[in-house]
């Protein structure tokens, strides 16, 4: 829209000078493992772990069978799997240095909003750079550091739960992820607490052919609630970027975890996240998603329902441009009797872009009473927009109800005539009509992302159609 | 050289340019089914299949080459040139070779070196058949690979009716090319029915060059059944309408896997699915469908609907719905849907005196009869949807 005030390149064309007290060099091999170790200052059992995560890595196949065959472009060899200024992340914003806080200002992380937020857990390559905790997090007894401190400091708390909800063998970017993980955010809930103000990470890529493996682990212990906030931006590079996160929330009995995620890689960036969730008796999880930013992203955030009356939610809104593929949807495992799913996705192709929803949801043997809806919208902006839906349903036995509905349409060119008509022109037209299709989800978001969001896609709509 | 002459002469030309096209595209296939492979867990046309089980199974009974026990019987009437085939058509063979498979190319590949035997319909342009042409296929004993070619001419019209008759032990391996000229009106229904183990499977291709078809399919008794069907709206063809129907109750162990591709390739055209499955006992019902809009398909109306209904603790289904949407102002969409069968209905029947077993059976039936009168009738399952809607 015109009186958008709106002003920071989101879509990450900017870079600023590489500056790295530790760099582990291109490829990924024992020694580079080893020198990650040695930076991070790990315990053994870690850098046994990470090794054995590696050998698995190279055994297993790439998923070709069912993927998308874009990731076959990746070449693991020619990607840096360790980048950072330095092991101890800083802990008050005056000692963050300069050229760090000049990347955070063009990513529009505004000064009030810091103080404002619980937490900040800002994370500048694979190093944490700036980590607030308010004091009144750490008397609740909150946890929430990076995964490092994690599994060093907070053993006995994070190893029981490390890598159980999403083991090293799930697949291949899962024992990568296991082998090269830095940064993250390690945060635990203790009984009872209900946090108010969402907690919040920042994620950011400044380093050509730089990988991110950030680790995160969430545990809400019993009656514990807590929100996360997660956004990325990255500067747009000439060769490919990996991302391969792995994001696991343990909900305990009665605990609620909703997890924001508003991703804008620059469009050479893989972004390739495992996210998964254990919802344990009467626990919630909610999986908020929105994609917009990298060339590749393959992501299905995952509910596993393990205890009776457990419930997951998968929220997701994915754009696609020219050159992007968002291939997203969601996963829900029903495994114990009673538990409910929703599954809403809404897509939008632009140009010859291409948005994917692959989805699954599976009731297990033996369990009765469970219920999935799962609804998915796609929207073609332009003649050469591509669209994709590859949901699979499995059902066993005769107590659980499944639907699923899935509609492709256009923006109706009624519609676009009468704003037109009354003075719009036709990007603010498109524009104004995209944001109606995807309101309602928008919603979903916290304040400050939905207004993001908007106007992220005025941008992305006047790209292609003014 | 006269005109006549030179007129022969681009018929010529034009006839050895298309020759040509066939031999390259027959080229083409010679290394598709030189390089397909037995599937396997990475194949997914076979997820939820299991082909560690049952394609091996297939390709074991094709390799024994044991002796089979078949028979053919095809009931035809006026404006109908009904045949069986024989080796010698090569024409056939041809058509055969060129048809999609979903995720079995291998199995393909393996049948037309068995090419042969099987039946072929051709209706005269503009012919309306009253009676229904009907060709039965009965196997007692072994694997048996027949054939079914339908040709339906511009403006044909008839109703043919297809049965696959298999005895215990023994198994139908067929291959079926359905095609239809501008105007054709045809409605196939394939009734496929089975004993103690026997097994099925049916690769289908039905292109439509501006012709109406409605097609059922129907399955009882087999142990396992596969069915692979891709039905093509064919290039420059805007007012082809394809309706693909399947109603089916299994019970025991059997296993029925269902696979379509709505095809699009011009735009413009109608398509519409709907597979019903009522499973009962240790069951398991698949249907992987896929609605493919092609690049300049534009205005193409598809849709596609599954519905399942499961009577027991073990029963199962795997439901996969698929769109590629690579067209503009398309309307499409796709549902699936899973439940058991509902209480309400049965409590109604079973306070009228229907015993609970009676009523089950009873709601079964009327779960799957709707599927048939969308098939037989379509305007008038059209109307009575939107008195009972109101």
């Amino acid at each position: 829209m015109d009186d958008s005030t709106f002003q920071i390149d989101t879509r990450g064309e900017f870079a600023f000078p590489e500056n790295h007290r530790f760099d582990a060099g291109y490829g990924l091999t024992d020694e580079t493992i080893d020198y990650i170790c040695d930076a991070k200052g790990e315990p053994d059992w870690v850098r046994r772990f990470r090794k054995d995560a590696l050998k698995q890595f190279r055994e297993m196949p790439m998923p070709t069978h069912w993927a998308p065959k874009e990731i076959n472009a990746l070449d693991f060899d020619k990607i840096r799997y360790y980048l950072a200024h330095g092991t101890a992340p800083y802990k008050d914003w005056e000692e963050v240095p300069e050229d760090v806080k000049r990347t955070f200002e063009r990513l529009g992380v505004p000064e009030q909003e810091r103080a404002f937020l619980a937490g900040v857990d800002a994370q500048y390559d694979s190093e944490t750079a700036y980590n607030n905790m308010r004091e009144e997090l750490s008397k609740q007894g909150v946890i929430f550091v990076n995964s490092t401190e994690g599994l060093r400091d907070y053993e006995h708390i994070f190893r029981p739960w490390f890598g159980k909800v999403i083991p090293v063998n799930d697949n291949k970017f899962s024992a990568l992820n296991h082998a090269a993980f830095s940064g993250g955010s390690f945060i635990y809930v203790p009984k009872g607490v209900k946090l108010n103000q969402p907690l919040q990470a920042y994620f950011r890529i400044n380093s050509e052919s730089m990988g991110q493996f950030e680790r995160t682990l969430i545990i809400a212990d019993e009656g514990a609630e807590l929100m996360y906030m997660e956004g990325c931006t990255a500067p747009k590079y000439d060769s490919a970027t990996l991302h391969s996160g792995v994001v696991e929330l343990v909900a305990l009995k009665g605990a609620k975890i909703q997890y924001v995620t508003v991703q804008n890689w620059a469009t050479n960036v893989y972004n390739l996240v495992i996210q998964r969730g254990l919802a344990m008796e009467d626990a919630e999880i909610r999986w908020i998603d929105c994609n917009i930013g990298s060339g590749v992203t393959m992501k299905y955030p995952a509910v596993v329902l393990k205890g009776r009356r457990a419930r997951g939610e998968v929220v997701s809104i994915s754009l696609a441009h020219s050159g992007q593929l968002q291939d997203t949807g969601a996963r829900m495992i029903h495994a114990a009797p009673e538990t409910t799913s929703n599954i809403v996705a809404k897509s939008i192709s632009i140009g010859e872009g291409r948005a994917s929803y692959r989805g699954e949801v599976n009731i297990l043997k033996g369990m009765k009473g469970c219920k999935n809806n799962t609804e998915c919208d796609a929207l073609l902006i332009n003649h050469n927009s591509r669209t994709d839906t590859y949901p699979a349903i499995s059902v066993h036995g005769n107590a659980s109800a499944v639907q699923h509905e899935a509609s492709v349409s256009q923006v109706d060119e009624e519609m676009l005539f009468y704003m037109q008509q009354r003075g719009l022109t036709r990007a603010q037209a498109m524009s104004l009509a995209v944001n109606g299709f995807i309101n309602d989800l928008v919603q979903e978001f916290p304040m400050e992302y939905s207004v993001e969001l908007r106007r992220l896609i005025d941008l992305q709509m006047e790209d292609s159609i003014g | 050289m006269n005109i006549s002459e030179s007129l022969n002469l681009e018929a010529a030309f034009a006839q050895a340019e298309a020759d040509a096209q066939i031999r390259r595209a027959l080229e083409q296939n010679a290394q598709r089914f030189a390089a397909a492979q037995l599937p396997n867990r990475y194949n997914e046309d076979w997820r939820f299949g299991k082909p560690a089980q049952f394609a091996e199974e297939l390709a074991e009974m094709l390799a024994a080459r044991e002796p089979v026990q078949a028979a053919i019987r095809i009931e035809s009437g006026d404006g109908v040139h009904a045949e069986r085939i024989s080796p010698r058509d090569e024409d056939l063979k041809e058509t055969l070779q060129l048809m999609p498979t979903i995720g079995s190319d291998y199995f393909l590949g393996l049948h037309v070196e068995r090419f042969g035997t099987g039946c072929c319909i051709m209706l005269e342009p503009g012919a309306v058949v009253e009676n229904p042409i009907v060709i039965t296929y009965e196997v007692g004993a072994g694997l048996y690979t027949p054939s079914t070619f339908i040709m339906a001419g511009a403006g044909a019209k008839a109703r043919i009716i297809e049965k696959h008759i298999c005895r215990d032990g023994a198994a139908i391996f067929c291959a079926r090319s359905i095609q239809l000229a501008e105007g054709a009106d045809i409605a196939v229904e394939l009734h496929e029915s089975g004993a103690g183990v026997s097994k099925a499977f049916n690769i289908t291709n039905i292109q439509s060059l501006g012709g109406h078809i409605r097609h059922l399919t129907m399955h009882n008794g087999h142990a396992w059944a596969r069915e692979e069907t891709v039905a093509e709206i064919a290039e420059a063809d805007a007012r082809g309408e394809i309706r693909l129907y399947s109603a089916n109750k299994l019970s025991g162990r059997s296993v029925l896997d269902q696979h379509t591709k709505q095809v699009h390739h011009t735009g413009g055209a109608f398509s519409d699915l709907l597979y019903k499955n009522v499973v009962d006992d240790q069951a398991t019902a698949i249907f992987a469908g896929n609605i493919y809009v092609a690049p300049a398909a534009h205005d193409t109306d598809a849709y596609q609907a599954n519905r399942n209904m499961l009577l027991s603790e073990k029963a199962g289904i795997h439901s996969l719905p698929g769109l590629e949407i690579l067209a503009d102002r398309v309307k499409c969409s796709h549902g699936s849907a899973s439940s058991p069968m509902d209480e309400e209905q049965l409590f109604y029947l079973t306070s009228r005196g229907v015993a609970r077993r009676q009523a089950q059976l009873l709601v079964a039936e009327g779960f799957l009869s709707d599927v048939v009168n969308h098939f037989k009738q379509v305007d008038g399952a059209k109307e009575l949807d939107m008195s009972s809607g109101n």
